[in-house]
């Protein structure tokens, strides 16, 4: 556990903004982010104009291939009427939160006070060959052998289970439940892809898609947008007196292709980007209430777990299991940890909420936002305590990067 | 897939090629070129582990695979280890089809796996043919594991003939109910399965048996009716997969060609390897044959239910030779018995007519030839072998000429495995090469539509008891209790695919 005194506000997130997810077969992905980023502009209390804006990241994995689209920047600044300057990342599933982490380092660097960011993607426009697509985040040897994104997730799991595991039923049930968890998550978030609850046994009953992992243990195939509106830390009050602040930024590379890896059950850049976030702040996970954990497929979520330090090794899908099994209530249902209670995916995660790729990572922002502001209407979270932080999580590819985000709304 | 992608996925996944660091031996899959512990000081070579065997680590069965891989139905793909875990591939697990029941992969893991050169896709049916090695077999299911070792050759070079072969049979079988011409069962490929990769399994084993060098293999016939592409040589791939000749930038100083003469593409070519060797400005020391068919009939035909799937390879030099080749007596004829026209799917043929005028006019006409240019007689040869497209005829032939059925029945193998088309006389001789004791001797007599044969003599020496050790003999693949059954629904399907 930190100190709790040494984080120092780095940005400040003054609007958020976001589509529903979903097969949003009728617009395009320009006017998707268009609609975030409008939306997240208008979204700022105390009033912000697009000519307010001096720059624009935005993130997205497969637009040149779903949409045959390039040049976003040119794309955005006719869709806004704005002609600042707009940069693009790719950064497969890490997309969205990349593009904020060089935002962040925008207004870190003292050459702009406003900036808009964005991620979005547009995959069901290719419905057909997504699988084939979304390959792309991995090495192409990965692809030549056989492998899709669920069948790489699934040699994880299989070890996962393997070494943790060892042939323990509720291991199996527990990376069910964090399936069942998520979609009882979304019931409440309007914006969700799935809202609709599902039982242990409803997902060990699923298509198998990759054996061992059935459709209800994967994020679905999405289209949507999120957009972030970011300032300094001394400018935020003037935009809204609820501004939320991000005190950590980081992110990690790590191998892009799982066999070249020295683990198949933990994610080397969420460990990085996890203790150098934790050290920048002077945090530890037992500080963090309520995470936006990356669970494209459900044993991503144990994996942060553990790779967090939240549970010890091998011990993630004990935990969830006694958690979910343990819970009583009916809204949210927390991960315990000893005293410490750590409520994840509170809109219901890429699982239920929705996947679409380059949108996740400011997604995850925007709940938190909205969370941490006490904004969530019916989904809003309670804790023990004043919601204060959050973390956000998000990897992409089957680990090749992972960025991590601490928001704190009230400053210690 | 592009072109120059393909040119350099070749040179890294026929192999499976690696690089090592020299200082602190760590192996990098993909090559890199250098060290990430050792940086500067780096000091790489390449490694490939293409007769090495590795262990599965982990996997998945994929049932919605992409769409690239959506002609195999389910599968598994994998993390391999190789090395005691010192570095890690992808692969696909082959010659396994997933139980439809459930599955737990959990129990794959340890289980030792053997590279497999097979094909990853195609790019349509007009596109390139993509193949790899990082595909593999279980080592406890029909494809046995072989160490290669290489074996120094005796100084003296004397009269030409084998010095080493391979036979592949697929794992998967169909059974004809009822039989038909004597054939019970016949081999089929695997859905990743086709010629090519009939030709590179047949002559990897060659090598292995001889235990030569393959830098010294200067010239590689690919004779088959069934070769992936209209325009470009199996040959370039056997080559590059196998390393025949001295390696130079990529490529290898060895030449060869694809060539076609219905069944007997590849037998014709066994006198021109053997006299290669023999000649002085040729100056190379062995030429590879290999005759592989995924042997074509259309659904329905009379060969529909005799044919097979499968290869053999043979090295000619003049080393260590196995059975010298004593006699040649080629027979040809402008005969339309088969055929198949450029851009035809399947062959046609004349039904009743294939039997008479063409192929026992052919073979018993090459054979007593033979007989009379040696001045031997049936009793003087241990073995005969005939091209057999189905059980009967090559029978028929042999006592034709007056052999008696102890001397052609240990090269009817097509009764089990079907007819290999140009695969089908080379896969009966190693069958009896399997047995032969030093001194026998064989008639060959193969036999290729349209219309030719041609008959060999072979004398077996004492050194095909040494490298008897090494080969896999083709009644252990015949018989062998893994081979699986599929139905004809199945056979249909994984054969269209070649």
């Amino acid at each position: 556990m930190g100190t709790l005194d040494k984080a120092t506000p780095l940005a400040a997130i003054v609007g958020a903004g976001r589509t529903k997810f979903g097969e949003l077969w009728y617009t395009s992905p320009e006017k998707l982010l268009w609609e975030a980023g409008i939306q997240c502009i208008e979204s700022v209390d105390h009033g912000l104009g697009r000519r307010d804006i001096q720059a624009c990241y935005f993130g997205s994995f497969l637009y040149q291939v779903t949409n045959k689209l390039g040049l976003i920047p040119g794309y955005m600044s006719r869709e806004l009427g704005i002609d600042v300057p707009i940069s693009m990342t790719e950064a497969a599933c890490a997309s969205g939160s990349s593009a904020l982490y060089d935002a962040v380092l925008g207004i870190r660097s003292g050459k702009y006070d406003i900036v808009l960011v964005g991620g979005f993607e547009k995959m069901t426009d290719r419905y057909d060959k997504i699988v084939d697509d979304l390959m792309f985040a991995a090495d192409p040897h990965e692809f030549d052998a056989g492998f899709t994104f669920s069948g790489l997730y699934a040699t994880m799991m299989v070890r996962y289970m393997h070494e943790y595991g060892q042939n323990d039923e509720r291991c199996r049930d527990a990376l069910a439940m964090i399936s069942c968890k998520n979609h009882h998550h979304a019931m409440n978030n309007e914006y969700a892809q799935y809202r609709r609850e599902f039982s242990v046994e409803d997902v060990n009953r699923s298509t198998l898609v990759a054996d061992p992992i059935r459709l209800l243990h994967c994020s679905p195939i999405s289209d949507g947008a999120a957009a972030l509106v970011l300032t300094t830390p001394e400018k935020a009050k003037k935009f809204t007196d609820t501004p939320i602040y991000i005190i950590g930024s980081e992110q990690a590379t790590a191998d892009v292709s799982l066999f070249t890896r020295d683990s198949l059950t933990s994610i080397k850049a969420t460990r990085l980007a996890t203790s150098k976030a934790f050290s920048e702040t002077g945090l530890g996970i037992m500080d963090i209430p309520l995470a936006e954990v990356h669970d494209c497929f459900t044993i991503e979520e144990a994996l942060f777990l553990e790779d967090s330090g939240f549970y010890g090794k091998g011990e993630g899908w004990k935990g969830v299991y006694s958690s979910y099994e343990s819970f009583k209530g009916s809204k949210h249902i927390p991960y315990a940890s000893g005293h410490n209670e750590l409520i994840v995916n509170a809109g219901g995660g890429l699982k239920a909420d929705g996947h679409p790729v380059g949108a996740t990572g400011i997604r995850q922002l925007f709940e938190c936002f909205k969370q941490l502001r006490g904004d969530a209407g019916k989904n809003q979270v309670s804790v023990d305590g004043p919601l204060n932080m959050a973390l956000c999580h998000n990897i992409g590819g089957t680990g090749g990067i992972a960025t991590v985000h601490i928001l704190e709304r009230n400053l210690k | 897939m592009s072109e120059p992608i393909a040119r350099r996925n070749i040179l890294v996944d026929y192999r499976i090629n690696t690089t090592r660091c020299e200082l602190c031996g760590k192996t990098y899959f993909p090559p890199k070129s250098f060290c990430d512990r050792e940086g500067r000081a780096s000091k790489m070579s390449q490694v490939d582990y293409f007769y090495k065997k590795g262990s599965f680590f982990s996997g998945a069965a994929i049932n919605r695979s992409t769409n690239k891989f959506s002609h195999l139905d389910s599968y598994i793909s994998a993390v391999i280890t190789f090395d005691e875990a010192s570095f890690m591939v992808p692969g696909r697990i082959t010659d396994y089809v997933p139980p439809s029941e459930k599955l737990d992969v959990s129990e794959f893991i340890g289980k030792s796996v053997i590279p497999r050169f097979r094909k990853t896709y195609a790019d349509g049916s007009d596109g390139m043919v993509y193949y790899s090695s990082l595909n593999f077999s279980f080592e406890d299911d029909y494809y046995p594991y072989q160490e290669y070792r290489e074996v120094k050759p005796s100084e003296k070079g004397d009269k030409p003939g084998i010095v080493g072969y391979g036979v592949y049979i697929p794992k998967f079988r169909i059974k004809n109910e009822p039989e038909s011409q004597g054939v019970k069962e016949r081999a089929l490929p695997f859905a990743d399965e086709d010629t090519t990769t009939f030709a590179v399994e047949a002559g990897k084993r060659a090598l292995l048996h001889s235990g030569i060098n393959s830098r010294y293999v200067k010239k590689c016939f690919t004779g088959s009716e069934s070769a992936p592409y209209a325009v470009k040589p199996m040959m370039a791939t056997v080559s590059q997969a196998l390393e025949l000749g001295e390696e130079y930038d990529g490529g290898y100083f060895s030449g060869g060609i694809d060539s076609q003469f219905a069944c007997k593409a590849a037998t014709d070519l066994f006198v021109d390897a053997a006299a290669l060797v023999s000649y002085p400005v040729f100056d190379g020391e062995y030429v590879m044959v290999i005759g592989a068919d995924n042997s074509q009939a259309a659904p329905g035909d009379a060969l529909d239910y005799t044919v097979g799937a499968g290869g053999a390879a043979y090295l000619f030099g003049k080393r260590d030779v196995i059975a010298t080749l004593d006699c040649y007596v080629p027979y040809t004829s402008d005969t339309p018995d088969f055929y198949r026209r450029q851009g035809e799917k399947y062959p046609k043929h004349g039904g009743r007519f294939t039997g008479e005028p063409a192929y026992f006019k052919h073979v018993v006409t090459a054979m007593k030839a033979a007989l009379e240019k040696t001045k031997l007689t049936p009793k003087d040869i241990q073995y005969v072998v005939n091209h057999s497209p189905n059980a009967r005829f090559p029978y028929e032939a042999a006592m034709n000429v007056g052999f008696s059925k102890e001397q052609i029945n240990p090269s009817l193998v097509v009764a089990k495995i079907g007819n290999l088309y140009s695969g089908s006389s080379p896969t009966g001789l190693a069958s009896v090469l399997d047995i032969a004791e030093p001194g026998d001797k064989i008639l060959m007599t193969s036999y290729g539509s349209g219309a030719g044969s041609e008959s060999y003599l072979f004398t077996v020496t004492d050194k095909i008891l040494e490298k008897r050790t090494r080969s896999i003999p083709v009644k252990q693949q015949v018989d062998n209790p893994h081979r699986q059954y599929v139905s004809y629904a199945t056979y249909r399907k994984w054969k269209e695919m070649n």
